[in-house]
């Protein structure tokens, strides 16, 4: 590149850093606004990540055995239909990344239910 | 200089509140705060860059909003010296994007009866009076900026892509080949004409 062009390549990079500088106020604010709504995105995102997946793959492991449980047993077909599409109604909802989240967060709420109702039965 | 591959099309999200669950909530806002400073470091740049690009103000607002918000939700995990190049790769995908609906609006109205185009119009910028008489002596801050603009118009996309990103916002070759999804050979090519195409048109201005 020659001498003039390097001149060129100084003085627009020059030029366009003052043009940032001197951005109107209204216009930073709206950037602001944009970088803090961006930033929201990372606040409640919930994803299930592959040690949560795990858990739900062994409930949905034993959904799967006992509706095949059940049928083994027998009964009426429609019973077992609906028993089926029920079964298949609960995979869906457990694959909701919300729902284990619910399942980590407050493991002795479940505890405790556990107990009381292991007192009501004996 | 690490790989960058983007793919502005990825639905793979990142799911970066995980760490307030499994003892990370440091590290989750420690990437929290990373992401801020370096999107207010970057985001008046960028918009000026879109709107030199897309000569549209609400236009530009809009696709540095969206380049934010696509960077922070998919690549908002990756190492931090990635994501420049990342966000000006989406930005600029943006920027296409805008230009090819623009292109297709305007092959439209053309039909249009009773439309006029939008090139059919005296171009403003042409008309105005220079204030300071004869453009002869030289070409100072927002002068300059207006005219290298103006050419920048009529460059390829990918020779004023290679000059925004190289010149205006100082990417180096590696990071602006990452930025356009191309070799360093070609952005040394694309930037090398944009430079020559700029410095005639305005040698001949001055004139």
């Amino acid at each position: 590149m020659n001498e003039d062009m390097q001149e060129l390549e100084r003085r627009s990079r020059a030029a366009f850093d003052e043009s940032v500088e001197s951005l109107d106020a209204a216009t930073r604010s709206r950037l602001a606004r944009a970088r803090a709504k961006a930033l929201e995105g990372l606040k409640g995102r919930r994803t299930v990540g592959p040690v949560l997946w795990i858990p739900a793959g062994a409930a949905a492991a034993a959904i799967v055995a006992a509706m095949l449980w059940q049928r083994e047993e027998g009964g009426p077909a429609t019973a077992r239909n609906e028993a089926t599409i029920g079964a298949f109604e609960d995979l869906d909802l457990m694959a909701q990344g919300d729902d284990f989240d619910m399942l980590a967060e407050d493991p002795g709420f479940y505890a405790w239910t556990d107990e009381q109702l292991s007192d009501g039965v004996g | 200089m690490p790989e960058v591959r983007v793919d502005c099309s990825a639905t793979l999200e990142v799911p970066l509140s995980l760490g307030s669950r499994d003892g990370t909530r440091e590290n989750s806002v420690d990437r929290e705060r990373a992401l801020d400073r370096f999107l207010a470091g970057i985001e008046r740049r960028a918009f000026r860059i879109a709107c030199i690009a897309l000569r549209d103000r609400a236009e530009a607002e809009d696709a540095v909003q969206d380049a934010m918000i696509r960077l922070v939700r998919n690549y908002g995990r990756r190492p931090e010296d990635q994501w420049r190049p990342l966000f000006y790769r989406i930005l600029k995908n943006r920027i296409t994007d805008f230009q090819r609906r623009l292109k297709v609006r305007r092959a439209v109205m053309a039909w249009w009866p009773g439309q006029e185009s939008e090139e059919a119009r005296p171009d403003p910028f042409e008309s105005a009076v220079d204030p300071r008489g004869r453009p002869d002596e030289h070409l100072e801050g927002a002068e300059l900026l207006a005219r290298i603009e103006k050419q920048l118009a009529a460059l390829s996309s990918r020779q004023r892509e290679a000059f925004l990103l190289r010149n205006f916002e100082g990417l180096d070759v590696a990071q602006t080949a990452a930025a356009m999804g191309c070799s360093e050979g070609s952005v040394k090519t694309h930037y090398f004409r944009a430079m020559q195409a700029l410095d005639v048109a305005l040698r001949e201005w001055k004139k």
